[in-house]
């Protein structure tokens, strides 16, 4: 369960006052949920998934992961609950260009102090599980198509077995047919590994067909009508 | 794959970069080590100089030049006071003269002591004159004399000394016969083995001198050494009494117990002789004399310094720029979990493998160019300083050729060989370069990653979700 109870983040603006990029937010969301966050440009979603994912600390509020309060956490700690808890997927990938497919999948293991064959075999049941086989572990991204690319970033979130994949706009750079794909595959991963995914889509279709969906305005979190009663 | 094997993985992934980077490196460690070289050679040789320079205090009669009969106002007499002062273990007492060869031309017109025909020997030098001490007479131009005629013999010298054991800073050994007695007129003589061979002489066999029939007792090894080959050894009663200069020394040199009281008893030998005498102790000669090579030895610490901080700043600029370049990259790590500690690590690595590489490389360069760098440092700070610290009658004596100069002027045991020695400086590479190569290779890495380390520490994971 994860749970977000008033979070705000504040930014300094230019003009030296400032501003709640997201502003006391707060939601549920249950383990194993696929989720998604819809919302203008400049609507605090990319600010909002970095606090969720434990890569910034909120200004103010409260987010705890299955009764911890990450937000307390001193940075050591959050570098920890990052490579233990958390998977991201980035629109551009962000994969290291001089490490191969399987290599950029065995890193996080690494973090977490994984042995090296340990590493190695569950890298290539991730990439097979992605649907990335063959030669094409052993290729650099450079040489490996978008949606190829995003496959491996996906194998790479989910590493470590996390509890919660954070994803913005993973299909933004993608044409809609491997976009499709690329939800789907986080859409099966949700369901079948009791694994929490909350996607960031301008892609209303798509968020469509989440289970659970949230609509930022300016830093503020909308009470969405289109939700299915369950999940409000 | 781990934080290590990544950072020698990325050390390679320009390599152009790699190349460059490694090249000027590489030539900021060589040139390093080849300082490191200079500067160990340099102050060994110091060391040596000072400690072989021993606790002698060296006295001369003031003004005395060469063989100038100017001043003898130094005596036995006078020398007496000297040997009771406190801490003074031994005085050596010498009074040197040459002799012309019965029958030839000679040097005596502008070296020898006394001028008249008594000042004459039945022995031949057996100094071989070769094409530069002929050089070196010619430039003497004595007696209007211009080329070697061609019964020229060179002279020879005598020395009365009340310390036959020893001569300048040779230590004698015989090969026959025994040391004679320093304080005894006694009219006996020691010879060098090439005096023996050249003049035919024995154990027993006699010859003259100042008209006066010696007797060679003892046979001294020369060991090749051509001026200590030209001398006649006699006692300092026998040569005072031969010259006909009843009481006079012409050279003195003082053995005080201990370094600590050199210059204490420096002083009282001054108060003792004032004007009388030129005093100088050792120490205070090996000091000027290594004067040079103090210079040499700075300048090498100073390069030496130079060029790590050199190699240093490249790292610095090199990882500043890649640590820019990949801030993404460094953003990603920290994201999917990475600590800054392992970041900063597998940059740290990248910086090491450049300057092991650049190690390897400099460690051949600086091999090579230790020696040579050596010798030019001290080739032109002891060319410069010739011509002041060793003036007038020193550079006569060096000039003189194969003759040897009078005892005076070698400055006290052990100092005629440092003069020469400073320009003998012997570069020594060992094993030990290797070690300091990679020891100064890893502190340039570590120290110029120091920036790099700070700019990944300041990388907030959250930047990478806006760094599309
Ligand atoms: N580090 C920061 N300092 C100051 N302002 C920031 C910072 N990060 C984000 N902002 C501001 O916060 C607001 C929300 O940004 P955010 O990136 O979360 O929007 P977004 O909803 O993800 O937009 P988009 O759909 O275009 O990606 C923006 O106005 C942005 O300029
Ligand atoms: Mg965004």
């Amino acid at each position: 369960m994860l749970a977000v109870n008033k979070i705000s983040k504040t930014f300094k603006s230019g003009d030296g006052g400032i501003f709640n990029a997201v502003d006391n937010v707060s939601f549920k969301v249950k383990q194993g949920v696929f989720a998604s966050i819809v919302g203008p440009s400049g609507s605090g979603k990319t600010t909002l998934l970095s606090l969720l994912g434990a890569l910034d600390r909120p200004s103010s509020g409260s987010i705890t992961v299955d009764g911890q309060d990450i937000s307390k956490f001193n940075d050591h700690e959050l570098t920890n609950y990052r490579a233990r808890n958390v998977g991201l997927v980035f629109q551009s990938y962000n994969l290291i260009p001089n490490l191969t497919a399987l290599e950029n999948v065995m890193l996080p293991m690494e973090f977490v102090g994984l042995g090296k064959l340990t590493r190695e075999q569950r890298a290539r049941e991730l990439l097979n599980q992605v649907g990335l086989s063959g030669d094409k572990q052993q290729r650099k991204p450079g040489k490996l198509s978008g949606g190829e690319q995003q496959r491996v970033a996906i194998a790479r979130a989910l590493a470590n077995k996390p509890k919660i994949i954070l994803a913005d706009e993973p299909t933004g750079n993608l044409d809609s047919v491997n976009g499709k794909n690329i939800f789907n595959l986080l859409h099966e991963l949700s369901k079948n590994q009791k694994t929490t995914v909350i996607v960031i889509t301008h892609d209303i279709s798509l968020a469509g067909k989440t289970d659970q969906r949230f609509s930022l305005t300016d830093g503020k979190l909308q009470k969405d009508k289109d939700l299915p009663r369950s999940f409000r | 794959m781990n934080v290590f094997s990544r950072g020698i993985r990325n050390a390679f992934r320009n390599q152009i970069r790699t190349i460059a980077v490694v090249g000027i490196l590489s030539l900021s460690i060589g040139l390093s080590l080849a300082m490191l070289v200079a500067h160990k050679a340099v102050d060994q040789k110091i060391n040596s100089v000072k400690a072989s320079a021993g606790n002698t205090i060296t006295i001369a009669p003031a003004g005395f030049s060469n063989f100038s009969q100017v001043n003898n106002a130094l005596t036995t007499t006078l020398l007496s006071k000297v040997s009771q002062l406190a801490h003074v273990t031994s005085l050596t007492e010498t009074l040197s003269d040459r002799l012309k060869t019965i029958g030839s031309v000679s040097a005596s017109s502008f070296g020898a002591n006394s001028t008249s025909s008594s000042n004459q020997t039945s022995l031949t030098s057996p100094v071989i004159i070769n094409a530069d001490s002929k050089r070196g007479l010619r430039a003497f131009t004595f007696g209007g004399l211009s080329g070697i005629p061609s019964n020229f013999s060179p002279p020879i010298t005598i020395t009365g000394t009340n310390d036959p054991y020893s001569l300048n800073s040779n230590n004698l050994s015989l090969s026959g016969g025994n040391f004679i007695n320093g304080n005894l007129d006694n009219n006996q003589a020691m010879v060098s083995t090439s005096m023996a061979s050249k003049n035919n002489l024995r154990v027993g066999s006699t010859f003259t001198a100042y008209n006066t029939t010696l007797t060679v007792t003892g046979i001294f090894l020369n060991n090749g050494n051509q001026s200590l080959g030209n001398n006649i050894i006699v006692s300092l009663p026998t040569e005072q009494s031969l010259s006909g200069q009843s009481g006079a020394v012409t050279s003195a040199i003082a053995t005080v117990d201990s370094e600590d009281n050199l210059a204490s008893v420096t002083t009282s030998v001054k108060n003792i002789l004032g004007s009388n005498a030129d005093v100088e102790n050792a120490q205070n000669i090996a000091n000027q004399t290594i004067q040079p090579l103090n210079s040499v030895s700075s300048v090498s610490m100073y390069s030496l310094i130079g060029a790590v901080v050199a190699g240093a700043v490249i790292i610095l600029m090199i990882m500043i720029m890649i640590t820019r370049e990949r801030r993404r990259e460094i953003g990603v790590l920290k994201a999917i979990g990475a600590s800054n500690f392992k970041v900063v690590t597998q940059f740290v690595s990248e910086a090491v493998t450049f300057a092991v590489l650049a190690a390897v490389v400099g460690i051949i360069i600086g091999v090579a160019a230790a020696s040579p760098i050596t010798n030019t440092l001290i080739k032109n700070s002891s060319a410069s300083s010739t011509s002041t610290n060793f003036s007038g009658g020193f550079r006569t004596a060096t000039h003189f050729g194969g003759t040897n100069g009078p005892a005076l002027l070698s400055g006290g045991r052990g100092l005629g060989k440092v003069r020469n020695e400073i320009s003998n400086v012997k570069t020594e590479v060992g094993w030990s370069i290797i070690g300091y190569g990679f020891s100064a290779a890893i502190i340039i890495a570590v120290a110029g990653s120091s920036i790099a380390a700070w700019f990944i520490a300041k990388v907030r994971p959250a930047e990478v979700m806006r760094m599309e």
